[in-house]
């Protein structure tokens, strides 16, 4: 049997890890986990206290919103809403990220040049301004949030692995690959790549985090998803409004929301401390 | 002598252990060390990276390794126990008392702050005479290290300083307190020969101005026996022989000391063979299972007795002492006859170049003007066919840059370089096709040379990856076999990762990359140093043995004039990116033209004890640095 492997063993990625699978189940396995349809209105039971609470309904687990819709199953389902943005934009930006970073590094000069300088103009703009106009100028859905993620986080990847290229340009090893005739291309993919794998991947994890909460704010002004699909940042919009008399229907979006990113930088900070290659042996035990 | 030898010793050693304490079990690092240090005396301690040398410095500040602890004896300085001493109290007596000298000049000094601030804050330490300035006092601590412009200096950063500079600095430092004990681990080994000669210099004239103590670290057994009255030779963290320097160089009675000595090439007389040390150091693991002699199974000498029983240190002569039972026989271990003289059979020119420049600029910005340099600066050269010819010089000096020109990872600003009658100078497409197959490259660094996430045998098979031959997996594993075998590797090492090998098994690798497409050409980048003795004669041998089988010749790069001598048939001496002598290797090492060549030689340590080292320190027609 294989070793398992340094990462896996750290308590920090299995946190993360156990996190982000009850997630995935509850996106997975909605319509049969969730007690309810989670658009059904109730009109004769709305702003319904959680069941350990006086008044609670068995029906309702969490509770009901203003439009007395089952606070829990639209939990459930928003979690499919979360998760499809972490993953698919933490990909797509990290793919055009990490091209821009190996062009840049690896050829230097004016290509680099020119690269950091796009970069550095993309990053004056405030993120959470330039996803809104992205989203006005697209218009909603999910297809689009993602899409205004990528075009907003990928500058993230491009500057921090840039310059982990630029290290590993300079080893000797590198240098052998092009005297034996690799190309660039192979150069590239072959010596470099596995060397920024590690950096890579740790960054996708604290992506997704920062995915979530870009999602959930987009969701709360009404730029994200249609009403019709269920969204953590659009019942923390909806609750706002009974803050007194239902404060549950806000905290349990929020609690979502927290346990979610929390999941996925702790997973990302466990993946940093053992398989970035430039933390010392103390550094990590 | 007799007269200070009846003093009290500033440091003794009475059998002290040292132990890695593992959770479930605990290796002996240094076992029964016993010496005593009297003040004024400077003791070397000499040994291959592994033996335990930089232990002793560390146990003396008690800076030991997490889980390294002292399980057994004392470690007395000036009479009171540095082990079990207060913590404070040892405080105290660090920086004052017992002063350091690192091995790295540039990490020794913070970076971040000027080094008149950091002597200052020394100064302060240590305490200044009533009514002195620290700024009066430490430009006397400059001016005692021969540091010109001192003022100026205080002002300025570490980076923006030499290596040789910051030396200076940091021992300036170290003497500032009149120090009763010095601890210099390894302070030349990042420097260049002419600043070594310089610092080693400094620091005996430093240590008799003061009568410090001083404990020398060292892993070359010649700088040690010039500069030490006494030397102890470590061996897997015991000592193997200790006695006073002179008669331990000339007369070594430990097989080790032997062994390591004629491992060395000569500078002076006539180039003998190196005799190979087989294997490695046996690690921590194999000696605690160990019955006999540490040195028994790389030993010449070896009898049946050797295995059995740990032999004791027993004296052999005044002072002298040595663990082995066959004394008598050192002696008779001599080195191999060398490789008849192999004349250059053919007068074919392989590789040419003609007033060879490049100049390097600044990144490229459209806000700056570029600036440019010329690290090479109008070189000559031609490589025959089978000859090794040694390219010599100081760091800064150009080496690696014409390397670069002559593989092709650069292409020269000025000049023409021909490749077997064919101008390769533009370094086109075509050109580097042609060239790959006739020239490779030996780096420099193994660790930075081979990918640690490659398998040992994707790595020297990596020529067949790119010229998609022979590219199949199976046909890779079988050219790999080969390779490893011919560079003295097992054949099971294909599978493993950079990680797992030693230095000395890396530069192998290293080497086999190079040779997998069998190239006509070798140009080698630095590539023993930074190895111990024994690793750096076993890839020499290796080097000359594989040319004799497949006849390429070499382009070998040093800043170690001794390995030149011994390997090269030719010679280049580069200065500031120009070539300022060239010939054959007996002719420059016996009759040096050119200044700067002469203070390189006069750099190295004599081979015989005796001889009086007189590095040059200074010479017209160039300066020093």
């Amino acid at each position: 049997m294989r070793p398992i492997p340094l990462w896996l063993k750290s308590g920090r990625v299995q946190t993360g890890l156990v996190i982000i699978f009850i997630l995935g189940i509850c996106a997975i396995f909605a319509p049969y986990l969730a007690p309810n349809d989670p658009n059904e209105q109730n009109l004769l039971s709305i702003l319904t206290p959680p069941v350990w609470i006086d008044g609670g309904d068995a029906m309702f687990p969490l509770g009901t919103d203003s439009l007395g819709r089952c606070v829990l199953s639209r939990l459930i389902f928003g979690a499919r809403v979360a998760l499809t943005v972490a993953f698919s934009a933490s990909i797509g930006a990290m793919i055009i990220g990490a091209f821009f970073a190996h062009v840049a590094g690896y050829f230097g000069g004016w290509v680099d040049w020119v690269i950091g300088r796009v970069v550095e103009i993309w990053l004056s703009f405030p993120p959470v301004i330039l996803s809104l106009i992205l989203m006005v100028g697209l218009g909603t859905g999910l297809r689009n949030v993602v899409l205004a993620i990528i075009l907003v986080d990928w500058t993230r990847f491009c500057r921090v692995l840039r310059s982990e290229v630029i290290v590993l340009r300079q080893r000797d090893y590198v240098s052998a690959a092009q005297l034996v005739g690799f190309s660039h291309w192979r150069t590239i993919t072959r010596e470099i790549l596995p060397g920024t794998l590690p950096l890579l991947i740790t960054l996708m994890s604290l992506e997704m985090g920062v995915a979530i909460i870009v999602e959930a704010i987009l969701s709360f002004v009404g730029m994200s998803v249609g009403s019709e699909t269920a969204a953590w940042g659009q019942m923390i919009a909806d609750a706002r409004q009974n803050i007194y008399e239902a404060p549950f229907n806000l905290i349990a979006p929020i609690f979502a929301i927290f346990f979610a990113v929390f999941g996925f930088n702790i997973l990302g900070d466990g993946l940093r401390r053992t398989l970035d290659t430039r933390l010392t042996q103390t550094e990590r035990s | 002598m007799a007269i200070l030898s009846a003093r009290n010793p500033i440091l003794s050693a009475k059998n002290l252990c040292v132990e890695s304490l593992g959770a479930k079990e605990s290796f002996p690092v240094l076992t029964d060390l016993n010496f005593s240090l009297e003040p004024g005396k400077i003791l070397g301690l000499v040994g291959e990276s592994g033996a335990g040398k930089s232990m002793i410095g560390r146990t003396i500040s008690q800076y030991l390794p997490k889980g390294f602890a002292v399980t057994k004896g004392t470690l007395a300085f000036d009479g009171e126990d540095l082990v079990s001493m207060l913590p404070e109290r040892r405080r105290n007596l660090l920086g004052r008392d017992i002063a350091f000298i690192p091995q790295e000049p540039l990490s020794g000094l913070n970076p971040v702050l000027t080094v008149g601030q950091q002597i200052k804050e020394h100064l302060l330490r240590i305490g200044l005479a009533a009514g002195e300035n620290w700024r009066e006092r430490a430009l006397k601590e400059f001016e005692a290290v021969h540091l010109p412009h001192g003022a100026a200096l205080l002002e300025k950063y570490p980076h923006q300083l030499s290596g040789g500079m910051c030396q200076r600095i940091l021992i300036a430092m170290a003497f500032s307190s009149r120090p009763r004990l010095l601890i210099a681990d390894e302070p030349t080994t990042a420097l260049d020969v002419t600043i070594q000669a310089r610092i080693v210099k400094l620091i005996a004239e430093m240590q008799k101005r003061d009568g410090t103590a001083v404990i020398f670290i060292t892993h070359d057994l010649r700088l040690a026996s010039q500069i030490s009255d006494e030397i102890m030779v470590l061996y897997a963290g015991r000592p193997a022989e200790r006695g006073p320097a002179k008669q331990l160089f000339s007369a070594p009675a430990h097989p080790y000391t032997r062994c390591l000595q004629l491992a060395n090439p000569n500078i002076t007389g006539p180039r003998r063979g190196l005799f190979i040390l087989p294997e490695r150091m046996p690690g921590l693991r194999v000696l605690k299972e160990l019955k006999g002699c540490r040195f028994a199974s790389r030993c010449p000498n070896a009898i049946e007795a050797c295995t059995q029983t740990e032999p004791p240190l027993a004296d052999i002569g005044p002072n002298h002492i040595a663990a082995c039972i066959r004394t008598e026989k050192t002696p008779d271990i001599v080195p191999p006859p060398l490789a008849p003289g192999r004349e250059i059979a053919s007068s074919k020119i392989h590789l040419n170049g003609e007033k060879l420049t490049k100049a390097y600029t600044t990144a490229w910005s459209p806000f700056a003007k570029r600036s440019s340099f010329k690290a090479v600066n109008s070189v000559d050269f031609t490589l025959g066919e089978g000859e090794f010819v040694g390219i010599v010089g100081e760091s800064g000096s150009g080496k690696s840059s014409l390397a670069r020109l002559v593989v092709g990872l650069d292409t020269p600003t000025d000049g023409r370089i021909t490749l077997a009658g064919r101008d390769i100078t533009a370094n086109g497409h075509a050109d580097r096709a042609y060239r790959r197959e006739y020239i490779q490259m030996v780096f420099q660094d193994p660790q930075s040379a081979l990918n640690p996430r490659r398998r040992i045998g994707s790595i020297v098979t990596q020529a067949n990856e790119a010229s998609g031959l022979h590219n199949s997996t199976r046909e890779r594993m079988d050219r790999a076999a080969e390779l490893l075998k011919e560079i003295g590797l097992p054949p099971d090492a294909s599978m493993r990762f950079p990680s797992q090998l030693s230095g000395g098994q890396k530069q192998r690798v290293n080497i086999a990359r190079a040779l997998c497409t069998l190239p006509r050409i070798l140009v080698a980048d630095e590539i023993v140093s930074g190895l111990d003795v024994s690793v750096q004669a076993q890839l020499l041998d290796l080097l000359l043995k594989l040319r004799d089988e497949h006849g390429f010749s070499m382009l070998f790069i040093s800043h170690d004039l001794s390995v030149v001598r011994y390997l090269c048939d030719r010679v280049m001496v580069m200065y500031r990116g120009e070539v300022v002598e060239s010939g054959r290797t007996e002719t420059v090492f016996a009759n040096p033209q050119h200044a700067y060549t002469r203070s390189l030689l006069a750099a190295v340590p004599p081979d015989d004890v005796n001889a009086e080292w007189s590095p040059v320190l200074a010479e017209a027609g160039y300066q020093v640095e």
